[in-house]
Formats: C-alpha cells, sequence, structure tokens
C-alpha cells in the first residue's frame, strides 16, 4: 500500500463490507468530517447509522502555502460512524488496518487516550489516538453529546488521516512526493497549486469585512431557516459560517474575546440544528428504525433529552 | 482460616488511559479489602497488577465464611405487644413476622425507655465466595472515573468497554456479571501477539501463562525492566539516560510488555535548541534524551513498544520516520520565530487578551515593566531596576511565536532562548526564562535576583488583576492558578530572602490597573490578605514550625516575610524555656486584664515601691535591650530578655493587686501592664502559643 487512492480504495471496500452507506463528501467547506451533516446530524436519535466516506477537511490555519512536508490547508480524512457501536468495533478496526496491507505482529498499535471536544458544535467524546510505531493514524472516539444533547445509541467514529497514514507507509519526507496514482500522477501535481493559492487567499487575500458579512448573513439565514423547520438547509448555513470564521481567525482577524463569542455564535445554530433535526426525525417516525421499533402514528413524542 | 484461599479477578476492557490506571485498581482494591475486613473475611493479602486493558487483583487468606452473627433487635414497647390479657398483639405478631422468629421465641427487654419486647436473631454467616460474588461486581462498577462513557445501546458508564471477567475462587469459576460481561476461566494474551482466549486455575497460573503469551501486569516490573533497558542501551551508545520518573511512569502504564525502543534522528537536528528537542521528543513522542558525558545530547531518543522485540526494525524505522518529521517541524518553528526579535513581537500581544475585564498582554507587559521597577525600589534594591523593567516588558512576547503555540510548556523558556540569541543581558533572559518558577512545591526558584523580582511582579499583577475583578478561587475552582501564583510569591520572597512589604507591593500592582478595578487597594489588601497566609503558614508550617508558633509570629505582622520567618523560629527556639512559657501565661494574663481598657498614660510617681516598681524599672531596661535586639535582628536574643522577666513578672501578680479600688491606681496599674503588652509584642503575640499550664507552672 503505497499510494493515497489504493488507501481510499481499501478502507472504502473493507467498510462496505461492513455494511456502511458509502458516502461522499459533503459539497461545502468543513474542518472535519464529523461536521458532514451524515456524521453530526445522523448520530442524534435513535437511529441506527453506518457510514464511510472521503472527507476534505479545511484547516485555513495549517495552510503553509505548499512549502511545509507535513501540514496542510486541507486534508483528507476517512470518516467512519457506526451506531450503535458494535461490541467488536475496535477489532473492526484493526482488521481495517490488516487489510491495508499492514502485519500488525511486526509493528507496534497502541490506544492512547485523546478525548475528543468541539466547541463550535456543541460535542464531545471519548477515545483514543491510535498509534501505529509512534505515528498517530487514527482518532477513534465514542460520542457521547452533539449539539448539546445526550446521545443514545452511542456512535463510534473512526477518522485516519489519509495523508498521514500515506506518508507514514511509503516513508516519504514529505506530503508532496507521495504517489496519488500508484506510480503515477503524485500528490504535488493534484494538490500543490491548491495549497499555495488559498494559503495566499487565507493569509494575505481574503477580505475581512466581506467575510465578517458573509458570517453575519449566513447565521441570519441559518435562523431563518430553522424558523421554516428547515434543518438541512439551516444546517448549511451553520457551516459556511464556521468556514468563515476560520479563515476569519487564519487572516489574524480574530481577537481572543471576539473568538470567544464567534464560537459562541457558531454553536448556537449548531445546537439549535441538533434539536431541530431530532424533531424533524420524530416527525417523519424515525425511517431507519426497523419497522417493528417506530413508534405508532400519533404516539407521544419523545424528544432526546437535553444535557 | 484457610491461608490457600485465593481470589483472582480480572477484568478487561478496552485500552484504559494511562493516567487512571494505578488509581482505579488501588481504589478497587482498598474498597475490596474494606468490605472484606468489615465483614470479617478480610484477606492478609491483596496484590493488584494492570496492563492498559486489564485491571488485576489478587486476594489470599480469607477466612472460608463470615461469622454467625447474633443481633438483638427490639420491637413495639410491651404495653402495645400484648393486650390486657397477655395474648399478643398484631402489632408483636408483626414485630415477629418481620424478624423472621416464632413468636414464642419473643423476649421482654428492659430498656432506659421501659419495656420492650426483643429478640435475638441469629445469621448465619456466608461463604467468602457468596461475598465475593456479591461486592466485587459492585465496586468494579461503581470505580471512580476521572471520565467516564457510555457504549453501545447505553451500556456503563465506566471509563471504556468492558469485555472480559475472569472471577476465580480457589481455582473455580465465581458467577458474576459486569455490563452483561459474565465471569469465566479464561482470558486473553497480549493484544496482537496472542489474543487467543485460554484457561487459567490459579493465580500463579494466570501470570505464567501470561507472561509466555507477552504480557507482564506488574506495573513495578514493567517499569524496572524499561529503566534497565533504556539505560544500558544509552550506556552502549556512549551516553548517559536523562531520567524522567513521571514519563517512565506513563510509558509503563502504556503496554504490557515493556520493550526498549531506541531509534536516532539525524545529527544536523543537534543545532536546535536543546530546550525544543527534549520538549519535542517528550511532549510529541514520550521519549526519552541521551546525554553525552559532556552533557551535550546525543542523537538518539528512547521510548516504549508494546512488544518485546523488533526483528524486522519497523517499530524503529516508523519512529525514527515520526521523529524526524516531527524535528523538521519544530525547526520550522524556530526558523519562522527567528524572523521576529521578542521587542517586534510585542506589538502582536496588543490583540492577545489577558483577560477580558483586564485588558491585553501588551498592557500585562507595559504594567509589568512599571511594577517591577517599584518593587525594586520598595526592596532597595534600585540597582536592578533596569534590567528587572526589560525583562518584565519583554516577559510574555513569546507567547506569540510559533513553537509555544506548539508546545505550550516551553512558554518563558522560548523567551529566554531567544533573548540570548537577541544578545539581551543575561540577567534579563534568565529572568524570562525562569518565568514560571516556582510552578510546583519540589521546583527551583528562578536562578537571579532580577527572575525573582520578576516573577514576583508577573503573580502580584495577575493576582492583583483577578482578584480586583471578583475572581476569588474557591474550592477546588481556580482556573487562573492563583493558589499556585501566590505559593510562588511567597517561596520566592522567604527562599531569597527579599523583605518586600506585601501590602505595599500589592497596593502597587493594585495602582497599576487603575480605573480598570473598582476594588480599592485596601479592599484588595483585605482579600488577598488571608489568601496569601493560608500559604505562608503552609509553608512555614512545612518547615517544622508548629502552627501556634507560625500564629503568634503572624500576629506581630505578616508584611515581610524573611522578617516573619526570622519571628518564627525565635519562638519555635525558645520556647521550651521555662521562664519564657513562664512569661506567655503572664502575657496572657496581662492580656486579660487590659482587654477592652482604654490606653491610660503611666504615671510612674504613682508606682509602689516593691514589686510593682520592680516590674516597672525592669520593663524600662528590657524595652530598650529589646528594641536594639529587634533592630539588629536577632530575635532570639530580645526573647531571651523577654524571658528573663518572668520572675519579675510572677512577682508582681503575686504581690500586687490590679484592679485596686481606688481608680487613680488602677488606671495606673493597668497602663503599666499595657506598656509591658507593648513591649512583647513586636516580635509575636505571645498569647497566641499554646501552653500546658500543668506542666509548666
Amino acid at each position: 500500500m503505497r499510494s493515497f487512492q489504493e488507501l481510499i480504495l481499501r478502507l472504502s471496500e473493507f467498510w462496505a463490507g461492513q455494511g456502511c452507506v458509502l458516502q461522499q463528501a459533503y459539497d461545502l467547506e468543513v474542518g472535519a468530517g464529523t461536521m458532514h451533516p451524515d456524521t453530526f446530524l445522523r448520530v442524534l436519535g435513535p437511529e441506527p447509522w453506518r457510514v464511510a466516506y472521503v472527507q476534505p477537511s479545511r484547516r485555513p490555519a495549517d495552510a503553509r502555502y505548499g512549502d511545509n512536508p507535513f501540514r496542510l490547508g486541507k486534508h483528507y480524512q476517512f470518516q467512519v460512524v457506526l451506531k450503535p457501536n458494535p461490541k467488536d468495533i475496535q477489532e473492526l478496526y484493526v482488521k481495517s488496518l490488516e487489510a491495508l496491507g499492514l502485519d500488525l505482529t511486526k509493528h507496534d498499535l497502541r490506544f492512547e487516550e485523546d478525548n475528543w471536544e468541539a466547541p463550535t458544535l456543541g460535542a464531545w467524546g471519548v477515545g483514543w489516538q491510535v498509534m501505529l510505531d509512534g505515528m498517530e493514524i487514527t482518532q477513534f472516539t465514542y460520542f457521547q453529546q452533539a449539539g448539546g444533547l445526550e446521545l443514545s445509541p452511542i456512535s463510534a467514529e473512526i477518522t485516519y488521516g489519509l495523508d498521514r497514514i500515506t506518508m507514514f507507509l511509503s516513508q516519504a519526507r514529505s506530503i508532496y512526493d507521495v504517489d496519488w496514482v500508484p506510480g503515477g500522477v503524485s500528490y504535488h501535481q493534484v494538490r500543490h497549486q491548491d495549497e499555495a493559492e488559498m494559503s495566499k487567499y487565507y493569509f494575505e487575500i481574503a477580505d475581512v469585512e466581506f467575510l465578517t458579512r458573509q458570517f453575519d448573513g449566513y447565521e441570519g439565514e441559518a435562523q431563518r431557516c430553522l424558523e421554516e423547520d428547515l434543518v438541512l438547509p439551516a444546517y448549511e448555513c451553520a457551516l459556511r459560517c464556521s468556514h468563515s470564521f476560520n479563515v476569519l481567525d487564519a487572516r489574524g482577524a480574530v481577537s481572543v474575546t471576539e473568538r470567544v463569542a464567534l464560537i459562541k455564535r457558531v454553536r448556537n445554530l449548531a445546537v439549535g440544528c441538533a434539536k431541530a433535526y431530532v424533531a424533524s426525525r420524530e416527525r417523519l417516525g424515525y425511517p431507519l428504525l426497523p419497522e417493528e421499533e417506530r413508534p405508532a402514528p400519533g404516539a407521544a413524542p419523545t424528544a432526546g433529552g437535553e444535557a | 482460616m484457610s491461608a490457600a484461599s485465593e481470589f483472582l479477578l480480572e477484568v478487561r476492557s478496552e485500552e484504559i488511559p494511562a493516567r487512571m490506571l494505578e488509581p482505579a485498581v488501588q481504589a478497587v482494591a482498598s474498597r475490596l479489602f474494606e468490605d472484606l475486613t468489615t465483614r470479617g473475611v478480610g484477606p492478609l493479602e491483596v496484590e493488584t497488577g494492570y496492563t492498559p486493558r486489564r485491571l488485576v487483583l489478587i486476594l489470599r487468606g480469607m477466612p472460608d465464611r463470615e461469622p454467625d452473627r447474633e443481633e438483638q433487635v427490639l420491637g413495639p414497647p410491651s404495653r402495645v405487644a400484648f393486650d390486657a390479657d397477655g395474648n399478643p398483639t398484631k402489632a408483636l405478631l408483626g414485630f415477629a413476622a418481620r424478624s423472621g422468629i416464632p413468636v414464642e421465641d419473643v423476649q421482654r427487654v428492659d430498656t432506659a425507655k421501659g419495656e420492650y419486647v426483643g429478640a435475638v436473631l441469629h445469621t448465619k454467616g456466608r461463604s467468602t465466595a457468596e461475598v465475593l460474588q456479591e461486592i466485587a461486581p459492585r465496586i468494579l462498577a461503581q470505580v471512580h472515573w476521572a471520565k467516564s462513557m457510555k457504549w453501545g445501546i447505553g451500556e456503563g458508564p465506566w471509563v471504556r468497554p468492558v469485555h472480559g471477567l475472569l472471577a476465580l475462587y480457589d481455582g473455580r469459576t465465581l458467577p458474576m456479571e459486569l455490563f452483561d460481561v459474565v465471569a469465566g476461566n479464561t482470558t486473553v494474551g497480549h493484544p496482537v501477539l496472542s489474543p487467543e482466549p485460554f484457561e487459567v486455575t490459579s493465580a500463579a497460573d494466570y501470570r505464567e501463562k501470561l507472561e509466555a503469551r507477552h504480557v507482564e501486569i506488574r506495573a513495578v516490573e514493567r517499569r524496572q525492566r524499561l529503566a534497565e533497558g533504556m539505560r544500558s542501551a544509552a550506556e552502549e551508545a556512549g551516553g548517559r539516560w536523562v531520567e524522567d520518573d513521571d514519563l517512565l511512569h506513563k510509558l509503563a502504564a502504556i503496554c504490557a510488555v515493556p520493550g526498549v525502543l531506541e531509534g536516532r534522528f539525524d545529527a544536523a537536528f543537534l543545532e536546535l535548541p536543546r530546550e525544543i528537542l527534549i520538549a519535542s521528543l517528550k511532549d510529541h513522542q514520550s521519549a526519552f534524551t541521551v546525554e553525552a558525558p559532556d552533557g551535550a545530547l546525543l542523537p538518539l531518543f528512547l521510548t516504549v513498544m508494546d512488544r518485546p522485540d523488533d526483528p524486522e526494525g519497523r517499530v524503529r524505522s516508523g519512529n525514527e520516520w515520526v521523529v524526524a518529521a516531527r524535528l523538521e517541524d519544530a525547526r520550522f518553528f524556530y526558523q519562522e520565530d527567528r524572523k521576529h526579535t521578542l521587542e517586534d513581537r510585542l506589538r502582536k500581544l496588543e490583540t492577545r487578551t489577558f483577560h477580558v475585564r483586564l485588558g491585553s498582554y501588551l498592557d500585562k507587559a507595559e504594567r509589568l515593566a512599571a511594577l517591577a521597577g517599584t518593587l525594586c525600589r520598595q526592596l532597595g534594591r534600585e540597582d536592578l531596576s533596569d534590567p528587572a523593567g526589560r525583562a518584565a516588558r519583554l516577559l510574555k512576547a513569546d507567547l506569540s511565536t510559533e513553537m509555544v503555540g506548539e508546545f505550550a510548556s516551553l512558554q518563558g523558556v522560548m523567551g529566554g532562548v531567544y533573548g540570548a540569541e537577541q544578545g539581551e543581558d543575561e540577567s534579563v533572559w534568565q529572568a524570562i526564562y525562569d518565568q514560571y518558577l516556582p510552578a510546583s512545591v519540589d521546583d527551583p526558584l528562578p536562578r537571579g535576583e532580577v527572575g525573582a523580582v520578576v516573577a514576583v511582579a508577573d503573580r502580584l499583577d495577575t493576582l492583583a488583576g483577578i482578584f480586583g475583578v471578583g475572581l476569588i478561587p474557591t474550592g477546588s475552582k481556580d482556573p487562573f492558578g492563583l493558589r499556585r501564583s501566590a505559593q510562588g510569591v511567597v517561596r520566592i520572597l522567604l527562599e531569597r530572602g527579599l523583605s518586600l512589604d506585601l501590602k505595599a507591593a500589592v497596593g502597587a500592582a493594585r495602582e497599576l490597573y487603575g480605573e480598570q478595578l473598582d476594588t480599592t487597594s485596601e479592599e484588595l489588601w483585605n482579600s488577598l490578605r488571608p489568601f496569601f497566609l493560608d500559604r505562608i503558614k503552609h509553608l512555614l508550617g512545612s518547615r517544622g514550625f508548629a502552627y501556634d508558633e507560625i500564629d503568634a509570629a503572624l500576629a506581630a505582622g505578616a508584611s515581610d516575610l524573611p522578617d516573619l520567618e526570622a519571628r518564627t523560629r525565635a519562638v519555635h527556639e525558645i520556647r521550651g524555656e521555662a521562664s519564657f512559657l513562664s512569661v506567655v501565661l503572664s502575657a496572657k494574663r496581662i492580656a486579660n486584664i487590659i482587654k477592652g481598657q482604654e490606653a491610660s498614660p503611666l504615671d510612674p510617681s504613682l508606682l509602689e515601691e516593691g514589686a510593682e516598681g520592680a516590674l516597672y524599672s525592669a520593663a524600662q531596661d528590657l524595652a530598650a535591650v529589646v528594641r536594639e535586639a529587634v533592630e539588629r535582628g536577632d530575635y532570639l536574643a530580645a526573647l531571651e530578655e523577654v524571658a528573663q522577666l518572668a520572675p519579675v513578672l510572677d512577682r508582681f501578680f503575686e504581690d500586687v493587686m490590679v484592679m485596686a479600688e481606688d481608680e487613680t491606681l488602677r488606671r495606673n496599674r493597668i497602663a503599666l501592664l499595657q506598656s509591658i503588652h507593648g513591649i512583647l509584642t513586636p516580635i509575636a503575640h505571645l498569647t497566641e502559643l499554646v501552653v500546658d499550664k500543668a506542666e509548666h507552672r
């Protein structure tokens, strides 16, 4: 396993084999695979769910003009969510590594405590960073709360850092040296211009006033959508606010005080969307539940408890 | 007692955080021990063990059964238990039924409240196995975790999902359940190298089979083997292993088998400051460094691998790759950081909030520069003003460096390193470097005098500001680490012998906030004083002074800490002397007499010959001698003089009636005692000392 795309193929195949919906990346800028509605919203409520997808994840502040061998303004996560987490989730994960061609009896695999918290999503979970021969290759999290709501059943989220893993497996000195296609097109050829230009945009060009207006505008739009019970449109607006915030932050335009206030505004939207989503699924009669577990039409509503 | 009895309990779960393992297994062990002991089936021996995926308890030497118990229970009063004809009432029948005894066995019992009915209940002791079956799963389920979770469809809460339970009592499976996991007589070996289940017959068998399957359950043993392995690996490389106990504990907790992994990095990275190399290796990779005999670092790192060996060298090459990437990253940050001077960086502090209500770090830098100067003046050390002011101004400049962004533990240190590179004076860069010292009780102090002044200024500024906006720490809540700040101030002043007037210094810190605080200097001092006092008492207490000695010295003034310590020491050294204790008792008597009395002028002409005159003239001499000794700072000599007063005071109280009928006389005698009181108080309030009268009179 030496190339970026083989990694994607093997992981997709493995997790599709575990009954996951093979989803595609969300078509808006997000900071992590967790923000894809197929994770953030689907982990809420009683419906079972299994999904896997690649999510290009933008961290404007980590952009380095394509000069740094390890840091990227956009990296790729392979995201898996299993809800409820099966008892053997950890074994499944280990098998997925074997599916990448790793003979673990020759390596050192460890699970080190690393709890996850996303203040902008009102979400936290408990888990590990998975270390392979000293390299962090995966974030493994049991979600406990999302959008300020206590979760039940619990979802396990597995996030593979595709760029780092490929680099590690091919022992490359720089991410840009990695093969995207085996023996063919490189990561550099696919991504370098993107990193260079986006870095310049994030750090030098992005218009602070425009971004601020955009943040304000999408915040208002999200609230309007929520008033209309349009959860997914509202959530998209919240994602746009979140991305505007990230760019403003990278641009150095957010003071520490403003930072707290902006995070809180995004969080309020996320919490609003989470609540609205739970209610909307209930109205729909939880279509993903097995038929016999769905509430009878007109049964008393039982909204998720607020944390 | 069956000496052979043995209980083996193992819980297997997904990886438990390293920091929680030891406390958890100890908590379970002591709860089990206590609960069994209370029931009369305490074990003679308790052994614990753990790996990331299992907690292990081995109990030996429990009695086979609980002792049988007899218990007297009381029912209703006899008058309610029997009707007029002496027949049992419903109340009595009900009591007998509840107690599970035939009504004939109920007896009459005399109590202080009259005659009642009662019965003696005999409870047969249960077998120890039964007791364990009941309490072990409950104790396991209830163990407290710093952070716990739920899983699946709502199982838990526990620290991580539970997967297996091994419970053997004298070799036989003891049925029990924990979160739907049923206990058995099997376990598994190393998670990757030997995951197949196998049967266990005893604790010895368990340990032996686990060892063969790459699992060592004793953390102490893992620690020793790691330490030995690291020491010899370093020696073989011609260097010395740089020990770090916390890191060693952590590494021993994150493995089932303590394999030592040795790796190398490109010697070109050695051009990076050693602090960066250590932080990068330790914080990011949990790796130890190795020093050459001359103290320079070698391009070598040591860490743990959870396997006995690395035959194909994959673990090593993987770790080396990661370390190279980390160091490459660190080098990038270092080079970026060096493009700006600390002076340049001050501007960036403007957007960095110190506290919402207290402004930015730039504001703090300006306050600190002024405060450092004031403190130097207050200490009479104007010679330190320039370097202290400079260091104080640049103190927080490194907050905007990439390096500190990456390694919070390097705050201050990086400012020092960059300051030295940029040609700052040694006293200045060292003061920046050492600003967070002492962070704990055992930490060293800042190296130089400038460092001490600046470290105190920084802490006083924070304490004044945060207290000033009313955010006083309560209970375990101390988000700004104010206790540690106050502790640092107290330690630095005491151990450096800096006679700083704390009240005046706090006042100066307060003034620099100007209108930002609504609190006056006086109010601020009133809320900070007890906060400092707690730290002062604690620190002096830890130096072997008794609490009443500290209280006595404190009552005479707490502002100048080295002086306080000297006074406490003098009291400590003299308190065993009989004459001194006699004076202490007199001092208490004097304090009682003059309590609530207005100050009166003393008219020596009214004093009588004899005891009264003797006390007056002794006091006159004493006042001068004490004053002189106090000025010299020789408090012990002063208190020795005070002790000389014992016979004169004793005679006074024997011969003289203070509360004389004649008011003029009475007032004059009180005035005499007030003047004595005044002489006794500047070193320590002797009345605070606890004296056992029977022994010393």
